[in-house]
């Protein structure tokens, strides 16, 4: 047996007897006890999806053999390695952060079936992601989601968190129900089974109509998982209501299985044939981009903005993904490899810097008792560490470098630029557009983190709560370092990362892109060889591309890649090299204005508040004003409703008392859920009312004639 | 748009020729009594000096002498069987404190920044500074700009006589400026308190809470006053006597 299998089974049995601890310990050891087997399991997991990722060899545990379903079981190949890897870091740093974060329930809500539901999540989160066949896939699925949905309902006594919880359910079982139709879809043309190697055998019998319905329904259906358009609705509900490790869990491992899904069916069980596949996948992401951030961008609830902005990287891992699906369609597998990599590592960055921000909201709601950003402020002074690793979050997430958010979002928009290779205008016209909204995208993140951060850690503290914060216990603060070092490390070591993304990538598009993208600087001597000539590899030397040559392995740390003979380079940058150039830059300024003021006397005042007799909280800038702009700018989407509240008195002469309040309903909220639900009561009220008449006879009736029905089909069919 | 342009060439330059040229349309100026009147008898300037309510007018035996920084321009003086001669011009402002070294370095010459302060005015020398920004007098033409932040400005211009409400808001504001900074007082209220006075509610004039480098008399002064006093300021042009004398026909 495999090392790879073995963490594997390590890692059931930990996750198991997680479950059982958790029920069986007293109910102030639960945290603890959580903690210890909950990050262990992680750990096994990380060893086993590592090492799997790493050799590429898989394994499998075919548990039945049944002769119309086929062999059901588990394993692991590197698609299923990449996203449990995801999973466990995710899962791991969240586990420890859970025993800090638990103490607030203690004495109101059981701590017991916490840990119980937490354990669980993992083990079938991780054997949805391990399952080889649709059943087992599907099993775990439907299980997971109900894990999901108790977790998110957590706090029981609230009714909006028990709703939300039904909510998420129902959204996503409905989006699953769909792909499990297109999935099954394929299963209906000779496959001899519903294992996944049975399907994808049988995938090429399908025709194009046959084709294009099982592109639809599992990309529709496993969107709503992941929180695409049009069934996005349920995220910006569950998530800020959920405990602040299962949002993070929520953002960083669940909405990628939505995903795995799609990526699963769409290109390696049936992959994309048509551009116009590629093309709605991507349409489909840059809208769900934009939209998403848009509602991040003015949303005051902390962890609703961090919900809304999930919506908007998933839409950004999803613009990858379908510009690699148009590649793939138009026979350019290296650029589709292109696609997928930039997909995968965005997906993979946001796992990491998305539950980072959701631990930190999650601790800044610990300690101040409020989500509202407009009630924040100045909360670096009083949790000068969580508002680091929050900044650092932030600053990956706005994409700045050379944290991990900038490579993936560049290595995007770069993807969408290649387009030009393409001969038809209006898929160029359509990249173009895409292309445009991203970037739009792009700087309305920055807007949104500034304020996230700047609203809720910097200026004055706007609550009283805000203002006697205190610091998290260290067993919370390692978690988010933790996090915060890796989204620094998969920035830094981008051209490391890209070269494992395209081991996953390179079977999906039957092309690598490590060649063109991470040149061998390392490796190539000067002389050039036969690929990189001397004189390309000798302008690269002379700039320095490498330097760490001897001291580091791998191909080089410049992102690179190289065109024809008109433009030699198409794109380039490094992280790696850029971060030391601007410590470098940075720190000699910082020494450079220090010498140049050396003999200038400084004096300090007070920071300049219009003259005020005391400058009151609730005269600095908040959160909803610092995003106004946006509110106002974009009003046609967002359509806001405002309700004023007047008193008059004297005949209507005096107004004693006005509140305004204004609110903007989720767009996917007022263009699908409530009108698809209108339609569904509807439907139901219309076919319902003939039948349910409340006589007992009618439904007897009802019942024995469906069963007749069912026994003659049976017996007519042979 | 191609109209405002013809419009504009066709209208031609409206602004006043001050400093180049000095300004001679009718009104610019309300006047002040002259700064040395003499009188048959000292009973004579006795009466004279009696009839100013700010208390401008001193009788020296046969001399009156007029105090510019009292005066309110009511012209009660002027109504009597004998009254007492009135000047133009509009040159007033005057250094204050020691020294006669440059306010400002070169480099303020053709850029200063004025933050206005409100102390407690009737909003009549605001008035006129708001004359400034307009097309007439237009200071932007002479590199001076309104800052609405003292982190920006130079020049600080109060206005009024610093009641106690604006006491604290106005030390703030010089406080928060950086140097070199100057303390322009504007107005008879602002130079002396005048009416108001030292009381429980009013400090009585800039002068009681920050050194003063520059005082504009009147109530309210002209803008050309008050440009002038920018220009002594920023060291573009010197204080000169002889202004007065120079527009005397000017008066009202």
């Amino acid at each position: 047996m495999s090392l790879a299998a073995a963490s594997f089974l390590l890692f059931i049995l930990l996750a198991g007897t997680g479950a059982l601890l958790s029920a069986l310990l007293p109910e102030r050891r639960v945290p603890a006890g959580l903690a210890w087997t909950a990050a262990l399991a992680s750990g096994a997991l990380m060893a086993a999806s590592g090492a799997t990722l790493e050799s590429g060899t898989g394994f499998a545990f075919p548990l039945l053999r049944l002769p119309v379903l086929g062999t059901l079981g588990f394993g692991m190949d590197r698609l299923s390695a990449l996203f449990l890897l995801v999973t466990a870091l995710v899962f791991l740093p969240a586990s420890i952060y859970s025993a800090g974060y638990l103490a607030r329930y203690e004495g109101r809500y059981s701590l017991r079936l916490y840990g119980v539901l937490y354990h669980l999540l993992l083990l079938t989160t991780a054997l949805t992601l391990a399952g080889m066949d649709l059943v087992t896939f599907l099993f775990d699925w439907r299980l997971m989601s109900v894990f999901c949905m108790l977790l998110v309902g957590f706090e029981n006594r609230k009714q909006e968190n028990v709703s939300a919880g039904y909510l998420l359910l129902a959204m996503t079982e409905a989006g699953v129900l769909a792909a499990t139709l297109g999935v099954l879809f394929i299963g209906g043309f000779g496959a001899s089974g519903l294992d996944f190697a049975a399907l994808r055998a049988a995938a090429p019998h399908l025709g194009q109509a046959a084709a294009w319905a099982v592109f639809l329904l599992t990309f529709f259906g496993f969107g709503v998982k992941a929180g695409l358009l049009p069934g996005s609705s349920w995220l910006p509900k569950a998530h800020p209501v959920a405990p602040a490790p299962v949002s993070a869990l929520l953002s960083g491992c669940i909405l990628n299985l939505g995903i795995y899904g799609m990526v699963r069916v769409n290109l390696d069980l049936l992959p994309v044939r048509y551009v116009g596949e590629g093309l709605v996948v991507l349409i489909v992401g840059s809208l769900t981009a934009l939209i998403g951030i848009l509602y991040a961008t003015i949303d005051p609830d902390m962890k609703r903005m961090l919900a809304h902005s999930s919506i908007e990287n998933m839409g950004l891992v999803t613009v990858g993904l379908g510009a690699g699906m148009v590649f793939l369609a138009s026979h350019l597998p290296v650029l589709a490899a292109l696609g997928f990599v930039v997909g995968f590592y965005h997906m993979v960055n946001h796992s990491l810097y998305k539950s980072l921000l959701f631990l930190g909201a999650g601790g800044v709601d610990l300690r101040t008792g409020t989500r509202d950003m407009n009630r924040m402020g100045g909360l670096l002074r009083v949790m000068p560490y969580t508002g680091l690793f929050f900044l650092a979050g932030a600053l990956s997430i706005a994409a700045l470098p050379p944290f991990n958010g900038f490579v993936s979002e560049w290595l995007t928009l770069q993807t969408l630029l290649q387009s030009a290779q393409f001969g038809a205008t209006g898929v160029k016209v359509v990249f173009a557009l895409c292309a445009a909204a991203l970037a739009l995208t792009a700087a309305l993140a920055v807007t949104c983190f500034v304020k996230a951060f700047g609203m809720s850690f910097l200026g004055m503290a706007r609550s009283r709560p805000a203002e006697q914060a205190k610091e998290l216990p260290r067993s919370m603060l390692w978690p988010m370092g933790i996090l915060a070092a890796a989204c620094l490390i998969l920035g830094l070591a981008a051209t490391y990362v890209i070269p494992a993304l395209d081991s996953v990538a390179a079977p999906l598009a039957h092309g690598s892109i490590t060649e063109e993208l991470v040149p061998p600087f390392f490796i190539v001597g000067p002389a050039g060889d036969a690929r990189y000539g001397a004189g390309f590899v000798k302008d690269f030397h002379a700039i320095g591309a490498q330097v760490g040559r001897g001291l580091l392995p791998g191909r080089g740390l410049v992102v690179l890649h190289p065109g024809g003979e008109k433009n030699p380079v198409v794109f380039a940058m490094s992280t790696a090299y850029t971060a030391v150039v601007l410590v470098l830059l940075l720190a000699g300024l910082a020494l450079v204005v220090r010498w140049a003021t050396r003999r200038r006397t400084v004096r300090r005042g007070l920071v300049w508040d219009g003259g005020v007799r005391h400058l009151f909280p609730d005269m600095t800038y908040s959160a909803t004003g610092f995003s106004n702009p946006v509110r106002v700018v974009f009003q046609a989407i967002f359509r806001p409703t405002t309700q004023e509240d007047t008193r008059e008195s004297v005949h209507g002469h005096y107004r004693t008392a006005l509140t305004r309040s204004q609110r903007e309903p989720f767009a996917m909220d007022r263009l699908f859920l409530f009108p698809l639900t209108r339609l569904v009561r509807g439907a139901a009220g219309l076919t319902a009312r003939p039948h349910h008449s409340g006589r007992v006879n009618l439904y007897t009736a009802t019942v024995l004639v469906t069963l007749l029905v069912v026994l003659i089909v049976n017996w007519v069919r042979p | 748009m191609s109209k405002w342009i013809i419009q504009g060439l066709r209208t031609g330059v409206k602004s006043t020729g001050y400093p180049r040229r000095p300004e001679e349309a009718a009104g610019v100026t309300p006047g002040l009594p002259a700064a040395e009147s003499r009188w048959p008898s000292p009973s004579g300037a006795e009466g004279a000096a009696l009839t100013c309510p700010a208390g401008a007018l001193e009788a020296n035996g046969t001399s009156l002498a007029a105090d510019p920084r009292r005066c309110v321009h009511c012209l009660r003086c002027t109504l009597g069987p004998n009254p007492v001669p009135w000047e133009g011009g509009y040159e007033w402002a005057r250094r204050r404190g020691p020294g006669d070294a440059p306010l400002f370095g070169r480099g303020f010459h053709r850029s200063l920044h004025v933050r206005v302060v409100d102390a407690g005015a009737c909003d009549a020398c605001l008035s006129e500074i708001k004359q400034l920004n307009k097309p007439y007098y237009n200071m932007h033409r002479l590199g001076l700009f309104l800052t609405p932040t003292p982190r920006h400005a130079d020049v600080l211009l109060v206005a009024g006589p610093v009641t106690q409400a604006m006491r604290m808001p106005l030390l703030k504001a010089y406080e928060a400026m950086p140097t070199p900074r100057r303390v322009m007082a504007v107005g008879t209220c602002a130079l002396t308190g005048c009416l108001f006075g030292p009381s429980f509610a009013s400090a009585g004039g800039v002068g009681a809470v920050l050194p003063v480098d520059l005082e504009v008399p009147g109530c309210p002064p002209p803008p050309l006053a008050i440009l002038h006093g920018l220009l002594l300021l920023s060291g573009r042009t010197k204080a000169s006597d002889g202004a007065r004398e120079a527009l005397k026909e000017a008066a009202p």
